[in-house]
Parts: C-alpha cells; sequence; structure tokens
C-alpha cells in the first residue's frame, strides 16, 4: 500500500472515529442535564462549556454568557471551524476519496451518503430541534461505515491502518471525554448529595461512551468515580475501553509488520510497552492523581500516533 | 413532423430530415427497437420521472460526480444519464469493431514509422511540414522503441452515424481518452432502474474492460520482468476524470499513484509504500506528455515524476499510452486517414473518414467553391473552433465574403461536408417526454502484444439541448446505456 493513501487511511479511521464521540457527547449531555438531579448539571451554561472543553476550545472567560445556538453550531456544523463534526465528516470522505481504489465501493457511498447527509442538513433545524435527530443520525452513520469497514474490506493491511486509526482515536476520545467529566464532577462538587465520588456526571460519561447498561451489569452499583474510570480505562472487555482499544491497535500493528514486533524502533514495540503498562495498572494507582494519569494517557498515544506516521508514511 | 402512437412517445416528433436511430424513414419503428418499445410504453411518464430521479440519486451517492467552481463554493454536479438505452445490431457493430481496430492499427504503425525511418514522409504520402510543425511531435522519442512496439495501448475513437445510415469517424484521441468509467456506470444504473428490460435482449456485458485493459498492460512489460507490478497514475483527486482513474485501478486491483508517491533511482522507478520502496513496472498514465516529468518536459510540473522519462528510455518502465502519440490524433493528420490505412495495413478504410477538400488543390478548390452552401469551411491553423464557417448558416453576402478569402490564400482553408448526427429518443426533463437529441458513440479500443479488444458497448454521448449537434459533457452533454446485441 502507497504510504501517502495509507496515511489518509489512518486519518479517515480518526475522522469517522472523532464526529462520532463529538455528536454523542452533545446529544447524551444535553438530554440528561435537562432533569439532572442537581441546578449546577442542570445549569445550560455548565453543559455548553462542558461541550466546549471536551472539543478542546474551552470558554476561558467565566462570566461570559453562551448562546446556546451558537455553541451548536459552532461544533455541530460550523465549516470554518475545524473541530466541527461536519469538518470531521469532510475530511473523512477527502480521506477516503484519495484511496478510492483501494476501499470497497460499499464503503465509499456509505461514507458519501453520510457525507450528503451532513452538508444538507438544515442549519436551523439543527440548532432549534435537529440536535438528537443530527447526532443520532451520526452515530448510526458511524456504526454503519464501521460495519462496511468490517465487513466489506479485505483484512489485510488496509484494514489494519484503518482499524488503528479509529482505535487510537477511540482511545483519544474516550480519555478526552474522561477529562471533560472529570471537570465537570470538580466543578459540580458540593452539597452532600453530590460528593465529588458520587456525582452524577459520572453516569453522564458513561451514557457518552455507550457503556452505561453494562457498566451496570457488570459492577451491579450506581457508578462511582472509581468505578466508572476502572471500567472505561482498564476493562479489557468493554469495547470502548482505553484498554480495549490499546489492545486492537497492538493486534492490528502486528499485520503491518510481524517480523519487526521485537526491534526496539517498531511502533509494534512501541505499542506492546504502552499496553503492557496499562494491562498491570490497578486502579486505586490511577486514583491517587487521575489529572497527570489522563495527561499521560493522552500523551502516550500521541507518541504511537507519531511513531505509526515516521514508520509508514514518511518518506 | 409525426406523431408516433405510444403512450409515452405520444408526444415523440419525429423530423424525417433527420436519421433517428429506433424509426425507420416511414416512421416505423425498426424490428430491433421494437420490443424495447413495447417495454417502455408499458410504463407511464410518471414512472419514468421517478426513475430518473432515482438514477439520478444512485449516482450522486455513488460519488461519481465532476465539481463545478463557482464564485464561492464547489459544487458536485453528475453527468446527465438518459433512461433509454441505444441499441447497436450485431451487423453494425462488426463494422464498427473491425473499423476501430483497423484505425488504431494503422496509428501504431504510423507513430513508428515517424518516429524511426519516416518511410511515409519520404513517400510524400502525408507531408513532412505536418509533422513537423506539430507541437505534439516529440524529438524525444525518436529512434525508442516502446516496449512490445505499442505507442497507443488505449485509443478512444469518436463515431457518428450520418444521414446516409453510415459510421463517419469525426476523431482520434491516443493521448488519454476517457469516459469508459462511464459506460459502465451507466450500464449498472440502467440495471438498477430497468432491469427487466434486460430479460429481452442478448447484450454483450461491458464489464470486462478492466481486465482486458490489465492483461494488455501486462503484454506490454519490460524486458527482464516476469510478473510485472502495474499502477494507474492520476493528477489527483481534483482531476474531472478522477473518478475514472480510481475505477480503473480499483478494478484491475493495481495501486492508484499520484506522482509524488512515485521516484526514480538509477533509472528505475519505485512507489513509496509502508513497507519500504517497490519497484513499477508498468504505468498507465493519464497526464499529459507535458507533466510526466519536468526534468524532459514542462519544467514547472508538479505532477509528474522526475526521472520518469530517463527509465522509459531505458528500457526500464513501460509508459501507456507512449509520450508523443499526440502528433497522430490531431485535425491535419485526421484528413489523411484514408491513406495512412492503404499505406501500412493495404486496405481499404472500413469506418468513413468524413472527406476533406483541401483548397489548395484547384480542382478541390473549385468544387469548394462552388458548393459552399452545403459544406463547413475550416482555417487549417487554428483550434478549438474559430474561424469556422457553416455554409447553410451563411447570407448570400457572407457566402461572397468567405469565397473571396478562400480564393485570397487557398492553403489556408480545408472544406468538409455538413455533417448530420443521428438523432435518438432520449428523456427529458425539463418537459419531462421522450425527444430527438442527436448522438456519437465512443469506441475504446485497446491495443496490446499481439493483442486487441474493442469494448463491446462505447459511450454513447447526447447532445441535451434541443437541436445542438455539440455532445460534450462541457456543453451540457449526457450519455446512454449502449447495447452491442449477441449475434
Amino acid at each position: 500500500m502507497l504510504a501517502r493513501v495509507a496515511d489518509n487511511l489512518f486519518w479517515m479511521g480518526r475522522y469517522i472515529e472523532r464526529s462520532e464521540h463529538v455528536a454523542r457527547y452533545l446529544n447524551v449531555n444535553y438530554f440528561s442535564s435537562l432533569d439532572a438531579p442537581n441546578l449546577k448539571s442542570q445549569d445550560r451554561q455548565f453543559v455548553l462549556r462542558s461541550m466546549l472543553f471536551m472539543v478542546g476550545d474551552p470558554e476561558e472567560d467565566t462570566d461570559k454568557f453562551l448562546k446556546e445556538e451558537d455553541v451548536l453550531y459552532k461544533i455541530g456544523l460550523d465549516p470554518t471551524y475545524s473541530a466541527s463534526i461536519i469538518n470531521n465528516i469532510k475530511f473523512a470522505r477527502e480521506n477516503a476519496n484519495s484511496a478510492r481504489d483501494l476501499i470497497s465501493t460499499e464503503l465509499y457511498e456509505a461514507i458519501n451518503k453520510f457525507y450528503h447527509f451532513v452538508v444538507n442538513y438544515p442549519k436551523d433545524i439543527f440548532v432549534k430541534n435537529g440536535l438528537h435527530d443530527f447526532t443520532t443520525h451520526v452515530a448510526e452513520m458511524t456504526d454503519i461505515l464501521r460495519g462496511k469497514i468490517r465487513g466489506t474490506l479485505l483484512h489485510d493491511a488496509t484494514y489494519a491502518i484503518i482499524s488503528m486509526g479509529i482505535n487510537i482515536e477511540r482511545a483519544t476520545q474516550i480519555t478526552r471525554m474522561i477529562n471533560a467529566k472529570f471537570n465537570d464532577a470538580l466543578l459540580s462538587q458540593g452539597g452532600e448529595n453530590n460528593m465529588f465520588s458520587k456525582s452524577f456526571e459520572w453516569t453522564t460519561l458513561l451514557k457518552c461512551a455507550e457503556a452505561y447498561d453494562m457498566m451496570r451489569r457488570f459492577y451491579k452499583k450506581t457508578p462511582t468515580s472509581i468505578s466508572t474510570l476502572e471500567f472505561l480505562i482498564l476493562n479489557p472487555n468493554c469495547p470502548r475501553s482505553v484498554m480495549n482499544s490499546l489492545n486492537q491497535v497492538n493486534q492490528h500493528v502486528k499485520i503491518l509488520n510481524p517480523e519487526k514486533r521485537y526491534n526496539k524502533d517498531s511502533t509494534a514495540f512501541l505499542i506492546g510497552r504502552v499496553r503492557s503498562e496499562y494491562e498491570f495498572k490497578y486502579i486505586e494507582e490511577i486514583d491517587q492523581d487521575i489529572k497527570s494519569f489522563i495527561e499521560n494517557i493522552l500523551k502516550s498515544l500521541v507518541v504511537i500516533s507519531d511513531k505509526v506516521d515516521e514508520e509508514f508514511f514518511s518518506y | 413532423m409525426e406523431n408516433i402512437e405510444n403512450q409515452i412517445f405520444s408526444s415523440y416528433l419525429r423530423n424525417p430530415d433527420l436519421y433517428d436511430e429506433i424509426h425507420d424513414e416511414k416512421g416505423k419503428v425498426k424490428e430491433v427497437y421494437q420490443k424495447l418499445f413495447n417495454l417502455y410504453g408499458e410504463h407511464s411518464i410518471n414512472d419514468y420521472v421517478l426513475l430518473n430521479n432515482k438514477a439520478k440519486s444512485s449516482f450522486f451517492n455513488q460519488g461519481i460526480t465532476f465539481q463545478v467552481y463557482g464564485e464561492n463554493n464547489v459544487q458536485e454536479k453528475i453527468f446527465p444519464f438518459d433512461l433509454f438505452p441505444r441499441i447497436i445490431d450485431p451487423v453494425d457493430w462488426d463494422i464498427i469493431e473491425r473499423g476501430s481496430i483497423q484505425r488504431s492499427k494503422a496509428l501504431n504503425l504510423f507513430l513508428w514509422d515517424i518516429y524511426h525511418d519516416k518511410k511515409i514522409l519520404k513517400d510524400n504520402v502525408v507531408p513532412i511540414e505536418l509533422i513537423t510543425s506539430s507541437a505534439n511531435y516529440l524529438d524525444q522519442m525518436n529512434g525508442l522503441n516502446p516496449p512490445g512496439g505499442i505507442y497507443n495501448h488505449i485509443s478512444g475513437t469518436d463515431v457518428i452515424k450520418h444521414k446516409d445510415g453510415k459510421y463517419y469517424v469525426l476523431e482520434d484521441n491516443i493521448r488519454c481518452p476517457s469516459g469508459v468509467s462511464y459506460v459502465i456506470c451507466n450500464r449498472t444504473a440502467l440495471k438498477k432502474a430497468l432491469f427487466g428490460v434486460f430479460n429481452h435482449y442478448q447484450t454483450h456485458t461491458v464489464t470486462n474492460y478492466a481486465e482486458n485493459l490489465l492483461e494488455l498492460l501486462e503484454s506490454v512489460k519490460p524486458g527482464g520482468v516476469d510478473v510485472p507490478n502495474v499502477v494507474v497514475i492520476t493528477p489527483g483527486m481534483y482531476n474531472s476524470a478522477f473518478y475514472e482513474h480510481s475505477y480503473l485501478a480499483k478494478t484491475m486491483g493495481v495501486e492508484l499513484v499520484e506522482g509524488r508517491d512515485l521516484f526514480v533511482e538509477n533509472d528505475f522507478v519505485y512507489m513509496k509504500t509502508i513497507k519500504g520502496p517497490e519497484k513499477v513496472d508498468v504505468v498507465y498514465r493519464r497526464i499529459d506528455d507535458q507533466f510526466i516529468d519536468p526534468l524532459e518536459f514542462n519544467p514547472d510540473s508538479v505532477l509528474g515524476v522526475p526521472g520518469l522519462f530517463a527509465a522509459y528510455k531505458k528500457g526500464n518502465v513501460t509508459l501507456a499510452n507512449a509520450p508523443g502519440t499526440g502528433v497522430a490524433d490531431d485535425k491535419a493528420v485526421y484528413t489523411y486517414m484514408p491513406q495512412i490505412i492503404q499505406y501500412y495495413l493495404d486496405e481499404e478504410p472500413i469506418l468513413n473518414n468524413v472527406h476533406t477538400y483541401h483548397c489548395s488543390r484547384p480542382d478541390e478548390l473549385k468544387y469548394v467553391l462552388e458548393h459552399i452552401h452545403e459544406l463547413v469551411i475550416k482555417p487549417v491553423d487554428e483550434a478549438g473552433g474559430y474561424g469556422i464557417s457553416i455554409g447553410n448558416k451563411l447570407s448570400k453576402k457572407e457566402i461572397e465574403k468567405v469565397k473571396a478569402e478562400i480564393k485570397a490564400s487557398p492553403r489556408k482553408y480545408v472544406a468538409q461536408p455538413i455533417m448530420s448526427l443521428s438523432v435518438h429518443p432520449t428523456y427529458i426533463d425539463d418537459t419531462e417526454s421522450f425527444e430527438q437529441r442527436h448522438v456519437d458513440l465512443r469506441t475504446f479500443t485497446i491495443l496490446g502484444k499481439d493483442k486487441e479488444f474493442v469494448l463491446k458497448g462505447g459511450l454513447t454521448r447526447v447532445a441535451l439541448k434541443k437541436g445542438n449537434l455539440i455532445v460534450n459533457s462541457s456543453q451540457g452533454g449526457g450519455s446512454k446505456d449502449t447495447w452491442v446485441l449477441k449475434k
């Protein structure tokens, strides 16, 4: 596979995954805040700020009044904002375009339909009453794309590269969500019924990761900070956990370069090391300093992504 | 004008002065179209409105589009596709197929000759000035032997059916002819929309193009290569034919590369893969001569690969089509095609050339001056349709003016009979009805080492504007699925 095309497919995977997480974050936060058990979590300003924080564009001015329609438009459909959902999908399609000969017709057509859905979504409807419709559609269409990727592509290097992009991005987005909700839980604490460790925000976080039901099944208890983080970071069977994503990346990198696995400068080696580090972590370790732990994961993911770039895409 | 009895054709106006492909001169539907005509008649026009919209959105979702750059936005458009297929019966097809191969072979021999011994020029069959004055003649190709002896691996021949019912070639395209992917898309779209009609006809498939193309490209591999590595090179995804480039690469199962994905080392060509450099042996290039190698041709080109031509010269890589083929498909050489075919193949041309009168010859000048009202007068040295006079559109005063100009410098002008493209029923969006529109046909011929293949189908282009004779997509042309029937 051409290095340039591999680069594009890697990023196609990342943009597809990213658009889904941003969409779900908007959806879950907005709608669960409507009947949240405490005033802080119900506050619209609080929710809008959390959204901006999650996409990496926090509003620093704590007194500024945010207009709901502006924030939703910016993150959803603003073509001039590079991290908006519409741009993620534009970039995903552009990357797919340049690899059109490699991917299946079915996958390309699905991406193309997705693109047309998003670019043709009426702005006014979106900001007034289309948030649920739009974001659930986006999430569903990304599911279709992952289905087409898994079900119609040859499981060779092309598939491995796309899957690596998807999983690195998934781990990144889950960590960003954890970061945002960790921040929200800190901000919203106070009062007897709203301790940090039992914050309503942990439930929201699990829902953002579509992991709430399974978490309840696994722990059979109301989510706390510690159980939520353990589930979303360390549980290898939770499909959206950081651990699960790292395992996937580790499997796929082996397809690309099996013979280089034990070469200490290879991507496979690096991923193996990072993966092992998390495999043998326990939650109490993380709980001591959640903030630096989150920063470390994000850093490791960037290092992995850079290494992929260096080994496979650069000439 | 006569009306024809059939529900959806009830308002079909048949102009008896035009050659209608589905009706005979008495207005009766030709036998080969009879079943199709009846099947289409079972539907109401509303069905077609619906099907037409469905077909449009199918092209859109498949991303078979081209981009139109507006003032502040980029719009995606689809190439208009017509729901009524064109049928070519086996007898006619036999002529078209043999004729396309004959022309492609003759052009290949002509190219070999003018880049080697130049016998045809020495024998004064084709005037030497025609070649030396051509901007598309590449000195670099002189004496070079392309692998397999093939220059025009892929040819697109534009054919029309004239009023007299005979096929004429309007143009040979042997640089980077495009359009073949639309042949296949059109078939797919029609099958989705009206699958029932296919049960009643034995139509040749068009999906075998890619496998034949790959076989051809592998047959002209450079010497010493066992299993050649074939790639398609494209100017990139913003090129209007990018869909076709990606389609061909995908269906051949080969890499689609851009110039920046390749590099040349010690006169061998490599592509940059995720596992390091990989040697490339055959390049199906969809980039024009001038842009393939900045070291040899246009130095500003960023689309090409520095050193590619040197590798080609060394015989380490095959380029298809070969550089320098453009010299043989221009207007001036076209007029000599019957002589070129005769000279190399010792055969009569199977497809007609539009006859050309050279005003430089006194007897032909006399004919031209006497028959201006039925001729098209073209200056030989202008391109893009400039300076053309169409005889039957001129006033008496204008005719005298043109005559004076020709007499003043007869060498500057050639004349051709006014050709009338055949017409075919075509679904028209605006009026929601079927109407007569002019059509042509582009055939795709593949020449390899001891191998030739013509795609049994071809691209029927339709001039969607009423009365218009220009079928190019840039001029609002559409296209039709084209059925070649089995014998």
